[in-house]
């Protein structure tokens, strides 16, 4: 897809998901980093969102059009709702929640990458 | 949910309850995704499989949501939902290795839950671990390891 939007959501999430996993780590919840990150996170799936569609609108390659709709669509309802959940537990257990928030959105911008490059279910 | 006996001592919701719904609920979307794509654009390839990809959603929406809620009853329906994960998880792992055909990489319980990192087939254990341990003081019955 662009591979630049790409990064960018990758790094943008991995980088929240050290400091979620250092919260885990000493036991405290979700804290103004963390939130701030995952309205960071947010921004950039709803990016990644656009860019995928106009790239998909403006392609004529096999892509697996609604699995690869169905990622970016999902990488943009995940972390509302990651942030809901998990800011309802004030201990380690709420931050895990969106550490796990966090690295599934970098792996899901992977699969978005694997279905863009090729043919496949 | 009324107070008192109804209520567990320790809501499936809380703790690392937390964190297992977040597995679940990303499972739930993944599978139910997945299992809408398959049943609406080539449902006729492989029935089959489509409909237990289907299934595999229910039963992860199910789970889902009964370790999100804090009553006995969501708890007890947890456990059913859990148990039939792990049964199908190990079922449909076991006949996709048996017969590939039958199941060209289409559920998420193929070869145990492989293309997920094999999450889908720790799941359950964990799942079931945590319902027993969340619910152990509600449950005088049982030994407490204490």
């Amino acid at each position: 897809v662009n591979s630049g939007v790409e990064r960018a959501v990758v790094v943008v999430s991995l980088v929240p998901a050290l400091w979620a996993l250092v919260r885990v780590l000493r036991n405290k919840g979700i804290d103004m980093v963390m939130l701030i990150g995952a309205a960071v996170v947010e921004v950039a799936v709803l990016v990644q969102l656009v860019v995928g569609i106009v790239s998909l609108v403006g392609s004529h390659r096999d892509v697996a059009t609604l699995t690869f709709l169905g990622y970016l669509v999902g990488a943009v309802l995940i972390p509302p709702f990651g942030v809901a959940w998990g800011v309802g537990e004030k201990n380690r257990y709420g931050s895990a929640v969106l550490l796990v928030v966090f690295l599934v959105i970098a792996v899901m911008v992977l699969r978005l990458d694997q279905i863009w490059a090729g043919p496949r279910g | 949910v009324a107070d008192g006996a109804d209520q567990p001592a320790r809501p499936t919701r809380r703790g690392p309850g937390r964190l297992l719904v977040t597995v679940y609920g990303i499972f739930a979307l993944s599978a139910g995704a997945r299992s809408a794509v398959q049943l609406g654009t080539k449902f006729h390839d492989a029935p089959l499989a489509y409909l237990l990809s289907a299934f595999a959603a229910v039963v992860y929406v199910v789970a889902t949501v009964s370790l999100a809620l804090a009553s006995e009853t969501s708890r007890r329906v947890a456990y059913v939902a859990i148990s039939i994960e792990l049964a199908g998880v190990l079922a449909v792992g076991t006949a996709s290795l048996l017969d590939s055909r039958a199941f060209p990489e289409a559920t998420v319980w193929s070869s145990y839950g492989s293309g997920y990192g094999f999450v889908p087939l720790v799941l359950p254990f964990v799942g079931l671990w945590w319902l027993r341990r969340s619910g152990s003081r509600n449950m005088p019955m049982l030994p407490l390891g204490k």
